[in-house]
């Protein structure tokens, strides 16, 4: 790894406040054009190129009132990114909302938050303390969500800015075209624009030289589960999956046998899948997503089956209700899993649940539903071995499954 | 070019206002393509609201033009072409150029499977099987919800509107209600047969027994029922109820017909089975004349010339399929139906003790006939064809007959009576194996060549089914019988012969007796028209229409488990030797216990649900998620406390279209989604009761509620009065009321004394419950023809023409 990219955004050595300065007097097509010159991709998860993303909301905003949301929300709780990034570097955070707002035409900025973060929020509220004399007209609010996976959804997250129950809203249209009380909004996350201020200082092609050609840039990791040194790095992309285990030391105690990646959301990968590049491109052809950039070691006393099952009772405790697929579908999906690892599996479960994965991707609303079919596609890929021994063996793979349920899904028809 | 730049970003684009039919002048068009087809559609408004103006199909079950669209229930995704994955047509404005795809196998396929999910979640259901499945329609779930709540006799007066004989039926009725009951997705059907025989036999021990309505006034006219077996007396009762005179010819000497001589006293006690009869002779004008046989003792045209004016033909079946094998004649060789009859009467039969009896056949007679036998000593065996599963009788009778010590040989067809002294002595049989299917979709038993083996015995009683006896019909011009031996009669019941009417066992064939009754009903329905005029194609229009089996969609039920109340049995050894009735009935607290497991499959909502339309479109017929844990499921619990709307959250499928009416068209806000993850539901805050909240009662949530899960209330207008004297004539109820019933004149006030004119004064009854008594005369439409009368005060825009 370039030591030249390592720990960008949290050690960086940067007058943010500067920068900041520097990018408001910019011209705001002049500011979107770096933004979109240095390739710079949101951070919280889908990866759409920012320069876009601030050329939309211009657009749409075409003069009038536009918002800037910087989402600091961590909705994955194994993954406290945000978190790490507003206690150590606070200010990259508020003035590089303050220079996406200059870019589109915001005068109203919202920082959101988790509300259990106490430190992140104490840390980012004393920062726009002294950050505020110098914003001049934007006014930068911190708002905190209601808690839960959902309340960091894009869209979700504008309902509970607009004081309704954390829901999904269909796009298009996108924030950027209809947001906040239906003026265009830039939802961002927060890592996303730390990094502004340090392309606004270096240039779009410094920025570019760390990272890949299609993922510019350092990304924000939480490595946990069995390994030596669980915590936040700041990995260049273009690493793999190996290096960022290294990095943290290693895996630890019993046999290595997956990693999760993305969050609760994501797919497990095999083991033998170190190799594999972090990326937003590379990911998504090994069947999972960057998601929150949780990476997770899983050990080989896990059984994947139950792994998976659990997922989804997480997922099914939090979706936000509104479409069939995720508020259906999660539940469902967690029973036959259940049932599978509860030695209650037929053969014929495998192919239900291919179907399963792909109404749930392809008739989902947001992207809660659309990736978590990433969970099915990739463990029965993965991890044929430890479904086949619960269905054909009725044996536990590791011995760890307890039954969970003393009856599975059954077909009836109407008599 | 981005997705997002494909999007014009501009508030105007909410794309709910549009247009059904056609487009106004002057609307900016575009031009999109939907399956192929080039439509025009309306700049700005969905694909779907596109979609539908040109005839397209689109499944939605969240979507209502006044609202914002939520994207919620997942139906109305299309494939766009330039998105990935498919799109809500509802959240999404038409562009110029746009490729819709609407309708493919695999959108039809996802489609499905979101209707899967809405079903297994959906904890309730639209049309109780077990009322489609019973013959006679009986309303199954409303006098099982009458007996939970202790309202016996009434219970017993709804199953009698179209079964008159619940106690007779409650013992010997095959029970196709039950085979369909959806109670037994949860666990275990409902005893619905025993729990109406309760009501039965407690209406039994009242004086006069309950009827259905009251018997109507005398039409004058007459009705001849020839047989007064199930058929006959259904029809008689139901004539006679219509006010027309009913006379029941029978050939024996007392009342029944199969149920008295075909059904064995052990299946169906006589003394109380004329207790249930006799309901018949407790109408006026009904009289029965016993000993009295068609073709015998009179002819239809005797009873035509003695002034009936329409007759009903229900005589049965009485005659014994012959086996078409040698050593048929012989002594020994026994008709099934004459055996049970003699029994039935008391007359000496030729089984005894220590007889070995040989039963052939595997249909109701045949148990009957070999359960007989065992009570009368004998040593039996059945012998059929084919398997148990292809036997005709009912699979308990099967499983009670072994139990009570008869031997039953499967796959063995009879080839002779073997003979010794002049006596049949034993029966030859050749194994059999399954071949193909035949007509009936039972697998044709095949010989196997060289497989015969004899079983001794002294008496054989082939019952391999009955006929009519039609000998009478040489001397009666215009019936028509067809090649099985029945009676020709059409979707009416009636014969080629006006007037006449045929119906039960020799119209069909041998079947049930509860589908005997059914048709006694449709023909003493059918009489009544004909006697009235009517024209008979259209009556049988109407049956045919009536009796169409409607289809059903497969819905996950959930409750608490809870096995059926058993019913007492007579043990089995006690039954050798003894007709004493197996079934000792329920007594009132079973009876309770068990009405109450009904999960009541009822939905007022029935033909307006849209999930049930396309559930039944995307072919819904069997479901994979059943019978898995509680947790699975949600059972919640009604509000019914709201005046007007009732709220079941069970049938509730998210789509959130009541929370957009209430809160962006009336502006109560009533509803959100509320609860977490797989628990959300659409209901109030705190789930209080919609009385608490700031509920108009405008009844807009109930009016586009896609399923049942919000239903206005029946309303009685009889509650409704108006307070003359405190009205001030705002007009707010004009406003609210969701069913126009008070809009109807710019004079609403005038609308409202119609309306008392009309439906209350006319009817006393109602007048006389009123709290409130009009203190001035009302005018009627048709008094003010001849009068001008003043009109009650009323406030400007000024008094209204009356006479207009």
């Amino acid at each position: 790894m370039p030591s030249s990219a390592a720990y960008r955004i949290l050690d960086a050595e940067i007058d943010a406040a500067h920068e900041r300065d520097r990018a408001r007097a910019m011209d705001p097509e002049q500011l979107i054009a770096l933004v979109e010159a240095s390739g710079l991709r949101g951070r919280g998860g889908a990866g759409f190129p920012l320069g876009r993303k601030l050329a939309a909301t211009r657009a749409s905003a075409a003069g009038g009132s536009a918002y800037v949301v910087a989402n600091a929300y961590d909705a994955d709780p194994g993954s406290p990114l945000a978190r790490t990034i507003l206690l150590k570097k606070p200010e990259l955070v508020i003035d590089g909302l303050a220079i996406a707002a200059a870019a589109v035409g915001a005068t109203s900025g919202y920082l959101y938050l988790r509300p259990d973060g106490e430190s992140a929020k104490r840390a980012v509220e004393r920062a726009l303390e002294v950050a505020r004399p110098a914003l001049g007209d934007l006014q930068v609010e911190v708002a905190l969500g209601p808690g839960g996976f959902m309340g960091g959804e894009e869209s979700a997250l504008l309902a509970v800015l607009e004081s309704r129950r954390a829901m999904a809203r269909q796009r298009p249209p996108y924030p950027a075209q209809q947001g906040l009380l239906m003026r265009p909004t830039l939802v961002s996350s927060a890592e996303t624009l730390a990094a502004l201020p340090v392309i606004v200082r270096d240039g779009a092609d410094a920025f570019k030289r760390v990272g890949t050609e299609t993922s510019p840039g350092t990304k924000l990791v939480s490595v946990t589960g069995a390994v030596a040194s669980p915590g936040v790095y700041e990995v260049a992309f273009g690493v793999t999956l190996g290096e960022i285990l290294d990095r943290a030391g290693g895996a630890t105690g019993k046999t290595f046998k997956g990693l999760h990646v993305g969050g609760p959301t994501g797919g497990i990968l095999n083991a033998t899948r170190t190799g594999v590049v972090l990326d937003y491109e590379s990911l998504k052809a090994a069947g999972t997503h960057l998601g929150s950039a949780q990476i997770r070691v899983i050990t080989s006393d896990v059984c994947i089956v139950n792994e998976a099952a659990m997922l989804f009772d997480y997922l099914s405790k939090e979706t936000c209700g509104l479409c069939v697929p995720c508020r259906v579908g999660t539940k469902r999906v967690e029973g036959i899993l259940e049932g599978i690892y509860s030695d209650l599996g037929r053969a014929d479960d495998l192919p239900w649940l291919d179907q399963l994965a792909d109404h749930l991707q392809q008739f989902s609303l947001c992207g809660f539903g659309i990736t978590s079919a990433s969970i099915l596609k990739t463990t029965m890929r993965e991890f044929p071995d430890d479904y086949r021994r619960h269905i054909d063996e009725k044996s536990c793979p590791t011995g760890t499954c307890t039954p969970a349920r003393s009856r599975r899904y059954e077909t009836m028809a109407q008599p | 070019m981005s997705l997002i730049e494909q999007i014009q970003p501009s508030e105007s684009q909410i794309p709910t206002v549009s247009h059904h039919g056609e487009i106004p002048s002057g609307q900016p068009v575009c031009q999109i393509t939907i399956d192929g087809r080039a439509i025009t559609a309306v700049v700005g408004e969905s694909i779907l609201r596109a979609a539908q103006r040109a005839g397209f199909n689109v499944p939605t079950l969240c979507d209502d033009e006044k609202l914002a669209p939520a994207a919620a229930c997942r139906m109305c995704l299309v494939d766009v072409e330039g998105f990935e994955r498919p799109m809500p047509s509802c959240h999404l404005p038409v562009e110029t150029g746009m490729t819709v795809t609407a309708t493919s196998d695999g959108l039809f396929t996802m489609r499905k499977q979101n209707l899967e999910y809405i079903l297994s979640d959906h904890n309730a259901y639209c049309m109780p099987p077990c009322q489609v499945g019973c013959p006679t329609h009986i309303d199954i779930p409303g006098y099982l919800e009458l007996m939970a709540k202790g309202q016996h006799v009434e219970a017993a007066r709804l199953v009698k509107e179209v079964l008159p004989f619940p106690y007779a039926l409650g013992l010997v009725c095959p029970a196709p209600c039950q085979e369909v009951c959806r109670r037994g997705l949860v666990e275990e059907e409902i005893a619905i047969r025993q729990c109406h025989g309760y009501g039965g036999e407690l209406s039994l021990e009242m004086e006069e027994a309950p009827t259905p309505f009251p018997q109507e006034a005398a039409t004058g006219k007459r009705v001849a029922v020839i047989g007064a077996g199930p058929a006959g007396l259904t029809c008689a009762y139901y004539a006679a109820l219509k006010g027309h005179a009913v006379t029941v010819f029978e050939m024996e000497e007392k009342q029944g017909g199969m149920l008295r001589y075909g059904i064995p006293e052990y299946r169906l006690p006589k003394v109380k089975l004329d207790k249930e009869l006799n309901s018949v002779w407790q109408l006026r004008a009904t009289e029965f004349k016993g000993g009295m046989k068609l073709g015998r003792d009179f002819t239809i045209d005797d009873l035509l010339a003695q002034g009936y004016d329409a007759i009903f033909l229900g005589i049965g079946a009485w005659s014994s399929n012959p086996l078409r094998i040698p050593g048929e004649d012989l002594p020994g060789v026994i008709e099934a139906i004459s055996y049970l009859r003699q029994n039935a009467s008391g007359d000496p039969v030729p089984v005894g003790q220590k007889s070995r009896v040989v039963v052939m056949g595997g249909g109701f007679t045949t148990f009957d006939c070999a359960r007989t036998s065992r009570r009368l000593g004998a040593d039996v065996t059945v012998v059929y064809r084919r398997s148990r599963k292809e036997m005709g009788a009912h699979y308990t009778e099967v499983d009670d007959a072994e139990h009570e010590g008869i031997k039953l040989e499967f796959f063995a067809a009879p080839v002779r009576i073997v003979e010794e002294s002049g006596r049949a002595a034993g029966v030859e049989f050749q194994r059999m194996a399954l071949g193909e299917p035949d007509a009936s979709g039972r697998r044709r038993p095949v010989p196997i060549e060289g497989s015969e083996f004899i079983i001794e015995c002294d008496t054989v009683i082939p019952a391999i089914g009955q006929s009519p006896v039609l000998d009478w019909m040489e001397t009666t011009p215009g019936v028509r019988k067809t090649r099985r031996e029945t009676i020709v009669a059409n979707g009416a019941l009636m014969t080629d012969r006006p007037g006449v009417f045929a119906g039960g066992d020799c119209q069909m064939g041998p079947v049930t007796v509860i589908q005997c009754v059914a048709q006694g009903k449709l023909a003493a329905k059918a009489i009544d028209r004909y006697l009235a005029g009517d024209d008979m194609a259209r009556v049988a229009a109407e049956i045919r229409e009536e009796e169409k089996v409607p289809e059903l969609i497969d819905i996950v039920p959930y409750k608490p488990e809870e096995p059926q109340v058993r019913m007492p049995f007579l043990p089995f050894a006690d039954r050798v030797k003894s007709f004493q009735l197996i079934e000792k009935g329920y007594d009132k607290g079973a009876a309770e216990k068990e009405a109450a497991r009904c999960l009541q499959c009822v939905c007022p909502d029935v033909g307006r649900c849209d999930l049930q339309r396309l559930s039944l479109e995307h072919g819904l017929t069997e479901n994979r998620f059943h019978r898995a844990e509680p947790v699975d499921y949600h059972d919640y619990e009604y509000d019914f406390s709201h005046d007007f709307i009732l709220r079941d959250l069970n049938k509730c499928i998210n789509c959130t279209q009541c929370v957009r009416i209430c809160r962006d068209v009336i502006g109560a806000n009533c509803y959100g989604l509320m609860g977490g993850g797989y628990d959300s539901i659409v209901t109030t805050p705190w789930n209080v009761s919609l009385s608490y909240t700031d509920c108009v009662s405008c009844g807009a949530c109930a009016e586009t509620c896609p399923t049942g899960a919000l239903m206005m209330r029946e309303r009685d207008l009889q509650t409704y009065e108006l307070d003359v004297v405190r009205c001030i004539y705002c007009g707010d109820c004009v406003e609210v009321c969701p069913h126009g019933a008070l809009g109807e004149t710019p004079n609403f006030e005038l609308s409202t004394y119609q309306r008392f004119g009309v439906t209350v004064l006319a009817k006393e009854e109602l007048a006389a419950a009123r709290t409130w008594k009009p203190s001035e005369h009302i005018p009627l439409a048709s008094e003010s023809k001849r009068e001008r009368i003043r009109p009650p005060e009323i406030r400007p825009p000024g008094p209204p023409r009356w006479n207009a």
